[in-house]
């Protein structure tokens, strides 16, 4: 072989040579120990600490809250809707060091150097789920935030951790009934000297009946029974009647046909229109309400309405949902409000 | 000739020079060569390495990734989450999982398309650290809407992996697709690369960054971020090994679906319930 050729191949050799030794030392260790890449960064991004801890981390201290959140509808496990504690409250871990991409296995932990957030503004937050939006699905509750309750705080009816309605679950049946049986019961027991024939009532002391949702009036029964309604005259008239009684006098006085007392004023209730949606979600604009535990306001006398107003303001009926909305109702609003509902069409 | 009249020392000196210079590359070769002849025989005795994540066998599992768009509200609780777990910058322009929303306007053929990036929407969230869908459709006669979740589909083929120069980014046994961040110098070729948008650039780090499905969270059993805080179910995340995973009932199912399967990446994220504009 001529001699240039010969130098020429050791030349080529020697630069293969030179380069593999240079890729074997310049090259990290774990290079290729997988594939083109550094082996070892696999277990560095691994090791990142994870922040989101989930709800088992949260009922060992919390085990009110997590209770009614694991019955509540929140906690919808069949149909796979599931808003987990840190939805709401962010996550309980932080990592160390905070920014950028530096992997890290340590860092604070909820509850010894984290404080996690109680959401201050639940009309903001609840809304990013349940405001009505094109393009959410069916299934998903939603409301026009304007007309179900404006800027009310949405945790002023609803617990956050389970939200039904506060207080609607326990008469949420409707109970069953003879009208026929219930009607004789009325007539024998002198219903009508407060209530009104057939439970009109026009201005009589006690409040109409007649068309009120059967599953109300069982529960307010029930009130008066126990006391849990303090009410002279009701609690001696209800006193000596057997549950049956109750269901029998419900499906008479829901069955009869009602009679709006209309007896407002007109400019009151104008004004009572204007705020009409802090009642309105459960209530309806127009005062028939659309849940059978909750009653219909639509034709009650305004006297009536004023006065249930404000024992729901001063404790003397108690109920979480409407001591929350009256604790800021002013006098004047409550008789707007009762005026509004009176001049409605109750049927 | 000029070379006859060359000092015979200096021949003589580049001579051995050069042989010298031979047997040390010759050394070299063969040290280098008995080195790795060596590693290979150890190699082959026992079992193949895997990357040291206590109690996790990366040849044990192939994640994968569904999202049922029918079930999306649109609430962006995924984005806030993963903003949060992954440290990334909470601003308006830069998420490794995102929601684009879909609205067909009664008699408008296309589709309009937004995101919780969408300048309207940001200043109905109050801040760019904060994303929620503005209500902007709501007296509109809308004939279809829906929200469809994006993030990184994790590629069989993943074309960010072909073009790194530096063997920053590749693909991990058990089917993620994760950055190094000390071996990325921030050339961004992955960024263009990607078919779905699904990387972003850090210029404050001088790195890229996306998607990793939380794989600090999945070796360690725990489900990605987005997947943990997500309502409605609208994310599942599982093993395709087990069959009774999350993920594989649901490609099982359903008639499921992935994202521009015409770039030949074969994407890991399966949909459900997404419509013929969207890739």
């Amino acid at each position: 072989m001529p001699k240039h050729i010969v130098r020429l191949v050791l030349l080529i050799l020697a630069f293969g040579v030179i380069g593999y030794a240079a890729r074997t030392y310049f090259t990290a260790n774990s290079y290729y120990e997988y594939g083109y890449y550094r082996g070892a960064s696999v277990a560095e991004i691994a090791l990142d600490k994870p922040k989101y801890q989930g709800t088992a981390y949260c009922q060992t201290c919390h085990a009110q809250q997590y209770a009614d959140w694991s019955k509540g509808v929140h906690n919808s496990v069949v149909v796979g809707k599931i808003v987990k504690c840190e939805v709401c409250h962010g996550p309980a871990g932080r990592r160390d060091p905070p920014p950028g991409y530096i992997n890290s296995a340590t860092g604070p932990v909820h509850p010894d150097n984290v404080k996690l957030v109680v959401p201050t503004d639940t009309v903001k937050l609840c809304t990013q789920c349940h405001e009505q939006m094109p393009g959410r699905p069916q299934g998903q509750p939603q409301i026009v935030v304007a007309t179900h309750a404006g800027t009310t705080q949405c945790t002023t009816c609803h617990n956050p951790h389970s939200p039904r309605i506060i207080g609607a679950a326990a008469a949420a049946t409707a109970p069953s009934g003879d009208a026929a049986v219930g009607k004789a019961k009325a007539e024998a027991s002198n219903c009508a000297a407060c209530h009104g024939p057939a439970g009109v009532s026009e201005n009589l002391p006690g409040p109409s009946l007649a068309g009120q949702k059967a599953a109300y009036l069982v529960g307010a029964f029930k009130a008066y029974k126990t006391g849990a309604r303090g009410n002279p005259v009701m609690a001696g008239m209800v006193g000596g009647l057997s549950d049956a009684d109750i269901g029998n006098l419900a499906a008479f006085y829901a069955g009869s046909s009602c009679k709006s007392t209309r007896n407002g004023e007109k400019k009151a209730a104008a004004a009572g229109q204007a705020i009409v949606s802090k009642c309105a979600a459960c209530h309806g604009i127009a005062g028939i309400s659309a849940q059978p535990a909750w009653p219909n306001l639509a034709g009650q006398s305004v006297n009536y309405l004023v006065d249930a107003l404000q024992s729901y303001k001063n404790g003397g009926r108690k109920d979480a949902t409407m001591s929350g909305i009256t604790k800021d109702l002013s006098d004047a609003d409550a008789a707007n409000l009762a005026a509004y509902f009176s001049n409605a069409n109750c049927k | 000739m000029e070379e006859d009249k060359e000092p015979a020392e200096r021949r003589q000196g580049r001579r051995s020079f050069l042989q010298a210079f031979a047997a040390a590359l010759g050394c070299g070769g063969m040290a280098i060569a008995a080195n790795a002849v060596v590693r290979e025989a150890v190699a082959a005795g026992s079992p193949p390495p895997i990357p040291n994540i206590p109690g996790y066998d990366w040849t044990k599992h192939h994640w994968a990734f569904g999202v049922d768009a029918t079930k999306c509200i649109g609430c962006l609780r995924c984005v806030e989450a993963c903003k949060a777990e992954n440290e990334v910058a909470r601003d308006a322009h830069h998420f490794r999982t995102w929601v684009e929303r879909y609205v067909y306007l009664e008699g408008e053929d296309t589709p309009r398309i937004d995101s919780q990036a969408d300048p309207v929407n940001i200043s109905a969230s109050g801040s760019e650290g904060e994303y929620r869908f503005a209500n902007r459709y709501k007296d509109a006669k809308v004939d279809k809407a829906f929200f469809v979740p994006k993030l990184c589909n994790q590629c069989t083929h993943p074309a960010c992996v072909q073009v790194c120069p530096t063997g920053a980014t590749y693909k991990t046994e058990d089917g993620v697709v994760v950055i190094d961040h000390t071996y990325c110098i921030g050339c961004q070729y992955c960024v263009q690369a990607c078919p779905y948008g699904a990387r972003f650039f850090n210029a404050e780090l001088k790195v890229t960054d996306k998607c990793t499905w939380c794989y600090h969270r999945i070796t360690k059993g725990m489900l990605p971020a987005c997947v943990e805080v997500c309502p409605v179910g609208a994310r599942i995340f599982g093993d395709r090994n087990d069959m009774q995973s999350p993920i594989s009932q649901f490609i099982k199912n359903n008639r499921v679906d992935v994202l521009r399967p015409e770039t030949g990446n074969a994407p890991n994220v399966f949909y459900v319930g997404i419509d013929k504009d969207v890739d």
